[in-house]
């Protein structure tokens, strides 16, 4: 329906002009409310953050005076800092762990020679497929057996290791050219030098973009800490909002004024590196 | 001799770099996989089998799995399944829209006189209504307004970049923070939705009033019919094309229950049951396929996977609303009468039985049109050799040939890959969904199979059902990926 636009003729008339100029405009018209479309549930949540106790049951978007004071009332109410902090605690050490665990299987998959390689990241590959619900339950058992229930160890260690970061990044490696390994190599440098100084610095964008991944993944988690964590102070952002919306009570202005300041960061997140993380995204997918 | 050590040199550098992940392979996959699979053939019971009561747990062989397939819960949970993995050739059609549109905007910059004469024509225009209007509710399109024009001006400055940037956000932001979101948009008292379709459904209560007595027969039986001719014109597509056995018999297979479809929906409505109804239909659905698959040779060749997946996208895209009208025709056409009197009522969204599953599907649409999925097309569209598109104008082909002829089958792979990856998301979704914003409720409506493995994993704590349930899942997403592999690695590689 839409590839590039037609060679313009050089006998473009005036009319022509006109309705390119107006088709341009209906097109920008259309995405302008497509766009407003996808926004238009944050602008009701935004305004319902505003809006007094009695209000969040009137279906009007308006409030009828802003009031600010839900903010500092959400952080009141609940612990929301700690839940933050938890939560940019847990995210924080997975994707550092994540990223670097990936990175070294990674290197080992994209730039050594060893015997049974291939065979080795197609079962990595492999794992990929496994519904994680079928772990789900064992894991939770190891973790009750050694004690882990309810720590946020418990929380990072299974999350520290991923086959998709491995194969994200061994993708991104592969496109670095073998000639600076062998060069390195040819100056004496060990293998973990290459990997180090040589290799990781090259392969940025892609750990850039697993580093979004992850801690987006985890910043989000629900399912694991909900199971897990038992203790109200250690419970994460996610959890933590479903105090709001319990059978003991709905105050939905400040769930909404709790999930605006939850999603802020990720917003802000996204707009400054969103060229990087489509081009991972791309890369990952589609080279592969 | 010397090789042979410099061999294991490198198996032991190769494995030093693999070992944090391979530790961390046998800890959270393999141990947890294995203990899984025994669980599955035990008794264990959270509740009697722990440190404090430790009875001695039991081997009982397939008794998990008979009672799993005995049960009419578990078929009723694998139903909602596979019933909202119905949203996902929508999601995949909103997602390469969105792409073509982003593509188009991206490659005719410079529009800014006209989108500032325009911007600033939308903001006095809400600017006035606000005045005219008090705060309150002309505020809301002050807001509105204000939003649009903000992206639009962004837009034609940036070629679209904050058209994707707002496509994306849905998605980036997901996570329990949208669920809880959409829960109070579906409110039916105090949410948005219902509130704004109220003057909408008061509006076609008077259309209904004023229709004439045939209008509540004919419509349905106009969708039917116009349903039937589509799928008669696509099978026909299907057989033009072919030349692969199994994908294009696939294929045939869809085209012709679809056909059959309304077929079905007419029986119930003339007052067969919905058993009989749906028997009829899909055998008459089978003989079809079988005649038109074991059709003479000389024919031709059957369809190539691409083809095939094409048209049963385009099939059903373009069917199941037609079908749903049809089928929603069929059961309230004759009510119809009754609604020009009480007038209708919006639905009661998560809390109405008929009406949760659609919602969650619209909701995950929403987040799933400008996803990784619009990215992925995004990439393949630039991708498309500009040459193909030169031949093709060269041959005078219309915008719509075009589509179908240079962009879709050049978008194969890239769909393939969406939709095998999205089969593979939907088997294990919709846990987070139904713990949030429905409890799998109203009476196991959104129940899927993940959220019934949490149940009985780690509430009524029968490890042993949980762990079976988890395996049956883990076969059909294996089955999924072989078709995946049989299929798609033919796919991408030609």
């Amino acid at each position: 329906m839409t590839e590039p636009a037609a060679k313009i003729p050089s006998t473009l008339t005036k009319s022509a002009g006109v309705r390119a100029v107006a088709g341009g405009l209906g097109l920008h018209g259309l995405m302008a409310v497509l766009s407003l479309a996808m926004v238009g549930p944050f602008v009701w949540m935004l305004l319902t953050s505003f809006k007094s106790y009695s209000e969040a049951a009137d279906p009007a978007w308006m409030p009828q005076a802003f009031l600010w004071q839900n903010y500092p009332e959400v952080l009141r109410v609940i612990p929301f800092a700690r839940f933050t902090l938890n939560s940019l605690m847990i995210a924080g050490w997975v994707t550092l762990l994540q990223v670097f665990t990936s990175a070294l299987a990674a290197f080992s998959f994209a730039r050594l020679e060893w015997p049974g390689r291939d065979r080795v990241f197609f079962l990595y590959l492999g794992t990929m497929m496994l519904p994680g619900l079928v772990m789900l339950i064992p894991t939770f058992q190891i973790m009750v057996h050694f004690g882990l229930v309810d720590t946020y160890l418990g929380l990072i260690l299974p999350a520290a290791f991923s086959a998709f970061g491995t194969f994200l990044l061994r993708q991104f490696m592969l496109g670095i050219p073998k000639a600076l390994d062998e060069a390195a190599e040819i100056d004496g440098a060990s293998k973990w030098r290459i990997f180090w100084d040589v290799i990781l610095p090259l392969s940025r964008p892609g750990l850039v973009t697993l580093a979004i991944f992850t801690f987006m993944g985890n910043y989000h988690s629900f399912f694991w800490p909900l199971v897990m964590m038992k203790t109200v102070d250690k419970f994460p952002l996610p959890v933590g909002l479903m105090f709001f919306d319990s059978e003991r009570g709905q105050a939905t202005q400040l769930l909404m004024a709790g999930v605006t300041m939850s999603v802020v960061p990720l917003i802000v997140l996204f707009i400054f590196m969103q060229r990087q993380l489509i081009r991972g995204i791309q890369i990952g997918a589609v080279k592969g | 001799m010397r090789s042979g050590r410099s061999q294991t040199r490198r198996l032991l550098t190769g494995l030093g770099f693999l070992l944090p992940n391979i530790l961390g392979f046998l800890a959270f996959t393999l141990i947890p996989l294995a203990l899984s699979f025994a669980m599955a053939f035990t008794d264990m019971d959270f509740f009697r089998h722990n440190p404090f009561r430790d009875e001695p747990i039991r081997f009982v062989g397939f008794e998990n799995f008979a009672w799993l397939f005995g049960h009419p819960e578990f078929w009723h949970y694998l139903r909602n399944t596979f019933f909202l993995m119905l949203g996902l050739p929508f999601a995949i059609a909103g997602s390469l829209g969105a792409a073509l549109l982003l593509t188009r905007v991206g490659r005719r910059p410079g529009l800014i006189p006209g989108a500032l004469a325009l911007a600033t024509l939308v903001l006095t225009g809400s600017l006035l209504a606000l005045r005219a209007g008090g705060m309150s509710e002309a505020g809301v399109w002050f807001v509105f307004g204000l939003t649009a024009v903000t992206a639009l001006v962004a837009g034609v400055f940036t070629g679209g970049t904050i058209y994707r940037t707002l496509f994306y956000l849905p998605h980036f932001t997901s996570g329990v923070a949208t669920f809880v979101l959409w829960k109070k948009l579906y409110n039916p008292q105090t949410g948005p939705i219902n509130h704004a379709l109220d003057p909408v459904l008061d509006g076609v209560t008077n259309v209904i009033r004023a229709a004439p007595g045939w209008f509540g027969v004919g419509l349905p039986l106009l969708a039917g019919v116009a349903g039937t001719l589509l799928a008669g014109w696509q099978l026909r597509r299907l057989r033009q094309h072919w030349d692969d056995a199994t994908a294009g018999q696939v294929a045939v297979g869809f085209g012709a229950a679809m056909v059959m479809l309304p077929a079905g929906f007419l029986l119930f409505w003339l007052g067969l049951s919905t058993g009989l109804a749906a028997g009829f239909a899909l055998g008459a659905a089978a003989i079809l396929t079988i005649l038109i698959v074991r059709r003479p040779r000389r024919w031709g060749p059957v369809c190539p996977v691409d083809t095939g997946l094409s048209a049963e996208i385009a099939l059903a895209l373009g069917l199941v609303p037609l079908l749903l009208l049809g089928a929603a025709g069929v059961t309230l056409g004759p009510a119809l009468p009754a609604v020009a009197v009480t007038g209708i009522e919006p639905p009661n969204w998560l809390g109405d039985y008929s009406w949760a599953k659609p919602a969650i599907m619209l909701m995950a649409l929403w987040a799933a049109i400008g996803s990784n999925n619009m990215i992925l097309y995004l990439a393949g569209l630039s991708s498309i050799p500009p040459e193909l598109y030169e031949a093709a104008d060269m041959d005078g082909a219309s915008p719509t040939q075009r589509f179908w002829h240079v962009t879709w089958p050049q978008l194969a792979p890239v769909t393939f890959f969406i939709f095998v990856m999205g089969i593979i998301h939907g088997l294990q979704g919709g846990f987070e969904m139904a713990r949030v914003m429905t409890l799998g409720g109203p009476a196991g409506s959104t129940t899927t199979l993940s959220y019934f493995i949490y149940i009985e994993g780690f509430e009524t704590g029968r490890l042993g059902y949980a762990s079976a349930a988890a395996w049956v899942l883990f076969a059909l997403v294996f089955v999924l990926s072989l078709l995946n592999f049989r299929f798609g690695n033919r796919g991408t590689n030609d």
